[in-house]
C-alpha cells in the first residue's frame, strides 16, 4: 500500500461529494432552473416562534407552512435553510440570498420574512424584495393578575418587562424615555428565553411583535394575559409589511411566488395558517 | 472502506516517523523558548510574546543572500486569510491554516507528514473571516482551536485526535481563532489557556484553563463584571462586582471577548489577556465603564483570579476592540528598572503599565491625528472628545440621516490583531499600524430579525492619499517614533526582530521584507505571490538560520474595507507557507 495513492482516493471521493453539493445549492436560481431541478431552497430564521422554529426536531411555524405552500404551487420539493439572524437585514440578504456564508457558501432561492422597505431594497443591489404577505405591528403582552392595565410605558418604570436580546424591541426599551426603563428591562438571550421569563412569572409583561405576543398567549393558558398596543414614542416604526426576497437575477421566481402569495391571501389560506398559531392575520400595507 | 484506508495511511505515516527522533516538548522548553534558537514551541517566540530571536547568523550584512527553500501549499479551494504562526520542533513544522486546518511538514524536504481538517458544522457564521492564528505544543501533543469554538489535541506524530473539547456553543455565536497558550502552575502542572471569540451580541468573554493531558477544565474566568468564575468544577469568585459599571441586566451579555489569546510572564507568573469591546454597540444604551471590556487583565494561573485590570477605552463607543497583546519587558527609566508591559491598542495609543500591579506608567499615540481623545491623563484614562463619540441613533427618530462624525483611528484600529515585536538590543517596539479613520452616522431605518430599528452606518477611509500601513519603531521610554516604514496597503501581519539587527514583516502586496532595526532601511524583500497577513519566525536548523512565513491574503480588511478597497481590491488569495535560509556558503558574505 502506497500512502500517496490512498490519499488521492479519499480526496477524489470528497471532491465528487463537493461538486454535487455545489450544483444543488450554491446558487439562488431563476424559476425555470428551480422547477427543472424539482426542488426549492427557502430560508427561514431559526428560534423565531411563531414564524419558524423547531419543535420535536422538526421545523414548524407560520413561515414554514407558507414555504410549503410555495413549493407545492411550483410542484417542487421543499428544502428549508434554517439559520440565525446576523446583525441586520442587509447581512441576512447577503448571507442567505446572494453571496452565501463564509464557510459553506450556502444560499437559498427564496428568503422568508423580509420587511418590504424601499430603502433596504435599494441599497442591496443583488437582492430583490417583493411579495408582501403580512403586516407586522408591535405589542405588549401582560399578566392582568399582576398589572391591572398598561396604558403607557410609564408602567415599566416600576414594573419589569421582558424582551428578546438585541432586537428592535430591545433597542426601543433600552433607549426609551432617556434610559428611564434601563433598570426594568429583562432580556432573554433568545425569544424562547424571553417567553420563559413571562411564562414563569419572572416578569409581568413582554414586548415583541403582535404576532409573537398573540402566540405567547396561546402558550401560557394559565396566565390571565392581555395583548395591548400602547403609544411607543421613539419606536422607529409601529408597523411594516413582511415579504420575500430573491436574488436579483431570479426576479421571475419572485414574481411567480408573489402571485402565489396573492392567491393564498385571497383564498383565505394565509389567514388560516396564522390562525393555527393563534395569530390574527393582517394583510400587508404596501405604500 | 474509505475509513479503513485512512486509518492505514495514518498507521503507515506513524511507522515512517517513528524512525526520526522526536523529543517531547516540556513546559521548561516553552518557558525558555525565547532563549533557544533551534526550535519554536510557543506563539510569540516565548510566552512573553516579544517576537525577538537571539540568533545572529542572519544579519544586516548578509540578509541580501536570504533565498527561498520550499513553499508548501495548503491546497484545495479553501484559501482566504492565513494569519498563522508556525511552530518548529525537531525538524517538523506544525502550521495551521484557514478553515481550521493543520499540517505537520518535514522541514528538510517540505513534504507533508500529516494533515488534519476540522469538520465544520453548518450554521457557524464567523463574523470576521475564517482565520486561525496558530497552534500550541506540549509533550507529544499539538493543540489548536477551531471556528466552531472547540479545542483539539492531536498526536504530534500522527495528527490523530487525542481529545476535543468545547470552548463555547457555536450556535450561540461563539468561535475560536487564536493560538492557545501553555503556562506552568504549581497547583495543577502545565495548563492550556484559551480565550473565546464571537461576533454576536449576547456572548460573554471568558478565559479558560485546561489540563493538556485530558482537556478537562481546571478554571474559567469570565471577563465581564457579575459573572462567576470556576475552579476545579466549583464556583470560585465573581469577576468584579455585579452592576458596578453596567446598568440593568446588560452585564449578562456584555461582550468583552478575549479573542486574540494571551501572553505569560514567567517572572511575575501572570497570564495577560486583552478583552474586546462591550455590547451593544450603541454606547448610549449602557452608561458606565462596562468592565472589563476593552481592557488588559492579568490572571493568576493558579486559581484563575484576576490580579489586576486596566481599561484602555472605558465605555467604548467606537468599537475599539482592545484585545491587543500585552508584552512583558524590563524598562530602564530614570536609572530604575521597571517591570513593565506594553500594549499598542486599537484606540491608537501605546500603553506602558507596571506588569506587577497594572498601574499606569505612560501612554503615547502611535498613529497620527487621533480624534476621539485629546490624550491620556495621568491615571491612564482617555481625555474624551465628546463631540467625536458616535451619536445615539434613537435621537434621529425623525428618520433622517443623523449626526455624522469622523473618528481616527477606524474601528479596525491603530493596530488590529497583528502582533508587534520588542528588541532586547535596540529596546524598541516595532508596531505594525494603520493610518485610517471612519465616518459613522445614524442610519434612518434598518431591520434585525424582521423588526425595525435605528442603526448606524460606518465606512473606513484612509487619512493619506498614498499609504495606510505604517511600521513604526517606538521607544517605550520616551514614546517617540524612531523610524517609520510606510506601506500603501494596510499592514495586517505580525513582526519579528532578531539579534542580527533585523526586523521582518509581510505586506498585503505579497512581500516579506527585512529592515535595519536601528534605521528602518529596507534591506531585503521577496514576493510570495499573495498577500501576507501572518507573523514571521526564525530558527536554526542543521547549523543554518531559517525564516518562515505563511501567506494568503484575507482577514478583516477585505470584508470591511470601505474606501480602503481601492488599496487592496486587486490582491489575490492564496494559502501556503514559505521557508527561507542563507546557504552556509553565503552566510559570511
Amino acid at each position: 500500500m502506497n500512502r500517496t495513492q490512498i490519499k488521492i482516493i479519499t480526496k477524489a471521493a470528497l471532491g465528487i461529494l463537493l461538486c454535487l453539493a455545489i450544483t444543488s445549492i450554491a446558487e439562488a436560481r431563476p424559476l425555470d432552473d428551480v422547477v427543472d431541478s424539482g426542488e426549492i431552497t427557502i430560508f427561514v430564521y431559526s428560534d423565531y416562534a411563531p414564524y419558524s422554529y423547531e419543535q420535536d426536531g422538526k421545523a414548524v411555524g407560520i413561515d414554514v407552512d407558507i414555504a410549503k405552500e410555495l413549493a407545492n404551487a411550483l410542484g417542487v420539493e421543499l428544502k428549508l435553510l434554517m439559520r440565525g439572524a446576523d446583525e441586520n437585514l442587509d447581512d441576512d440578504l447577503r448571507i442567505n440570498i446572494w453571496k452565501g456564508d463564509l464557510i459553506h457558501r450556502k444560499v437559498a432561492d427564496v428568503m422568508m420574512h423580509v420587511p418590504v422597505d424601499y430603502e433596504v431594497d435599494n441599497r442591496n443591489e443583488f437582492a430583490v424584495i417583493m411579495g408582501g404577505y403580512f403586516q407586522e405591528t408591535v405589542a405588549v403582552i401582560f399578566n392582568k393578575d399582576v398589572i391591572p392595565e398598561v396604558k403607557t410605558f410609564g408602567r415599566f418604570v416600576s414594573q419589569q418587562i421582558g424582551v428578546e436580546l438585541d432586537t428592535g424591541y430591545d433597542f426601543f426599551l433600552s433607549s426609551a424615555f432617556r434610559g428611564q426603563l434601563l433598570q426594568s428591562v429583562r432580556r432573554g438571550r433568545t425569544f424562547k428565553d424571553a417567553v420563559a421569563l413571562y411564562a414563569d412569572g419572572e416578569v409581568p409583561a413582554l414586548l415583541a411583535s403582535r404576532a409573537q405576543t398573540e402566540w405567547v398567549a396561546t402558550q401560557t393558558p394559565g396566565l390571565n394575559s392581555s395583548v395591548v398596543q400602547p403609544p411607543m414614542p421613539g419606536m422607529v416604526r409601529l408597523g411594516w409589511p413582511i415579504g420575500i426576497s430573491v436574488k436579483h437575477d431570479s426576479r421571475d421566481l419572485g414574481y411567480e411566488l408573489t402571485d402565489v402569495l396573492s392567491e393564498l391571501q385571497n383564498s383565505g389560506k394565509l389567514a388560516a395558517i396564522y390562525k393555527q398559531y393563534g395569530v390574527t392575520y393582517l394583510p400587508p400595507i404596501i405604500e | 472502506m474509505i475509513k479503513m484506508k485512512v486509518w492505514l495511511a495514518a498507521a503507515v505515516g506513524a511507522a515512517c516517523l517513528s524512525s526520526t527522533a522526536i523529543a517531547d516538548v516540556s513546559i521548561e522548553d516553552i518557558v525558555a523558548d525565547q532563549a533557544s534558537g533551534d526550535d519554536i514551541v510557543s506563539y510569540g517566540l516565548g510566552p512573553r510574546g516579544q517576537r525577538y530571536s537571539p540568533l545572529t547568523t542572519l544579519n544586516k550584512g548578509n540578509v541580501k543572500n536570504l533565498f527561498p527553500v520550499w513553499s508548501f501549499s495548503f491546497g484545495g479551494e479553501k484559501q482566504r486569510g492565513q494569519e498563522s504562526q508556525p511552530l518548529i520542533k525537531d525538524g517538523v513544522m506544525y502550521v495551521t491554516g484557514s478553515y481550521s486546518r493543520m499540517w505537520a511538514v518535514d522541514i528538510r524536504t517540505g513534504e507533508e507528514i500529516w494533515q488534519y481538517d476540522a469538520r465544520l458544522p453548518e450554521g457557524i457564521l464567523p463574523c470576521c473571516d475564517v482565520v486561525n492564528r496558530g497552534a500550541a505544543i506540549l509533550g507529544d501533543k499539538v493543540f489548536f482551536g477551531t471556528l466552531d469554538a472547540k479545542i483539539v489535541a492531536l498526536n504530534a506524530k500522527t495528527g490523530k485526535v487525542v481529545w476535543r473539547k468545547t470552548i463555547g456553543d457555536y450556535q450561540a455565536g461563539y468561535s475560536y481563532t487564536a493560538a492557545p497558550l501553555i503556562v506552568p502552575t504549581e497547583a495543577h502542572g502545565p495548563l492550556i489557556v484559551t480565550g473565546n471569540s464571537g461576533g454576536e451580541f449576547g456572548i460573554v468573554g471568558e478565559v479558560q484553563a485546561r489540563n493538556p493531558e485530558t482537556g478537562e477544565l481546571v478554571w474559567s474566568r469570565p471577563t465581564i463584571e457579575g459573572h462567576m468564575g470556576t475552579l476545579n468544577g466549583a464556583d470560585s469568585t465573581m469577576t468584579g462586582k455585579k452592576n458596578e459599571s453596567w446598568p440593568g441586566d446588560l452585564w449578562q451579555n456584555g461582550g468583552g471577548a478575549p479573542w486574540l489569546g494571551g501572553t505569560y510572564d514567567p517572572d511575575t507568573k501572570l497570564v495577560f489577556f486583552g478583552t474586546g469591546n462591550p455590547a451593544p454597540w450603541n454606547s448610549h444604551l449602557r452608561p458606565g465603564d462596562n468592565k472589563w471590556t476593552s481592557a488588559r487583565i492579568a490572571i493568576d494561573p493558579e486559581d484563575g483570579k484576576i490580579a489586576w485590570g486596566f481599561q484602555t477605552t472605558p465605555h467604548d463607543g467606537w468599537d475599539y476592540d482592545g484585545v491587543n497583546e500585552f508584552i512583558s519587558f524590563d524598562m530602564e527609566k530614570d536609572g530604575e528598572t521597571i517591570k513593565a508591559g506594553a500594549s499598542a491598542d486599537r484606540n491608537g495609543f501605546f500603553y506602558v503599565l507596571d506588569r506587577t500591579n497594572g498601574e499606569f506608567v505612560s501612554a503615547a499615540p502611535f498613529v497620527q491625528n487621533i480624534t476621539w481623545a485629546e490624550g491620556i491623563d495621568e491615571n491612564g484614562r482617555p481625555l474624551y472628545v465628546d463631540d467625536n463619540r458616535p451619536g445615539n441613533p434613537v435621537e434621529s427618530a425623525d428618520g433622517k440621516k443623523g449626526k455624522s462624525i469622523f473618528a481616527i483611528p477606524s474601528f479596525l484600529g491603530g493596530k488590529n490583531w497583528m502582533p508587534m515585536a520588542y528588541s532586547q538590543d535596540t529596546k524598541l517596539f516595532y508596531i505594525p499600524s494603520n493610518e485610517w479613520g471612519m465616518d459613522i452616522w445614524n442610519e434612518p431605518v434598518t431591520y434585525k430579525k424582521g423588526a425595525a430599528f435605528l442603526g448606524a452606518g460606518f465606512t473606513i477611509k484612509p487619512i493619506f492619499d498614498d499609504y495606510i500601513g505604517s511600521l513604526k519603531a517606538l521607544d517605550p521610554v520616551s514614546g517617540e517614533v524612531k523610524w517609520e516604514y510606510r506601506n500603501k496597503a494596510p499592514l495586517w501581519g505580525g513582526v519579528l526582530t532578531t539579534a542580527g539587527g533585523l526586523v521582518f514583516t509581510g505586506t498585503p502586496e505579497g512581500y516579506l521584507k527585512a529592515f535595519d532595526a536601528e534605521t528602518g532601511e529596507e534591506l531585503w524583500k521577496f514576493q510570495t505571490g499573495t498577500g501576507i497577513v501572518s507573523s514571521p519566525i526564525t530558527w536554526e536548523q542543521d547549523g543554518e538560520q531559517w525564516v518562515a512565513i505563511t501567506t494568503g491574503w484575507g482577514g478583516a480588511v477585505p470584508l470591511w474595507g470601505g474606501e480602503v478597497a481601492k488599496f487592496v481590491s486587486y490582491l489575490n488569495q492564496g494559502g501556503s507557507v514559505w521557508t527561507f535560509k542563507i546557504p552556509e556558503s553565503l552566510a559570511s558574505k
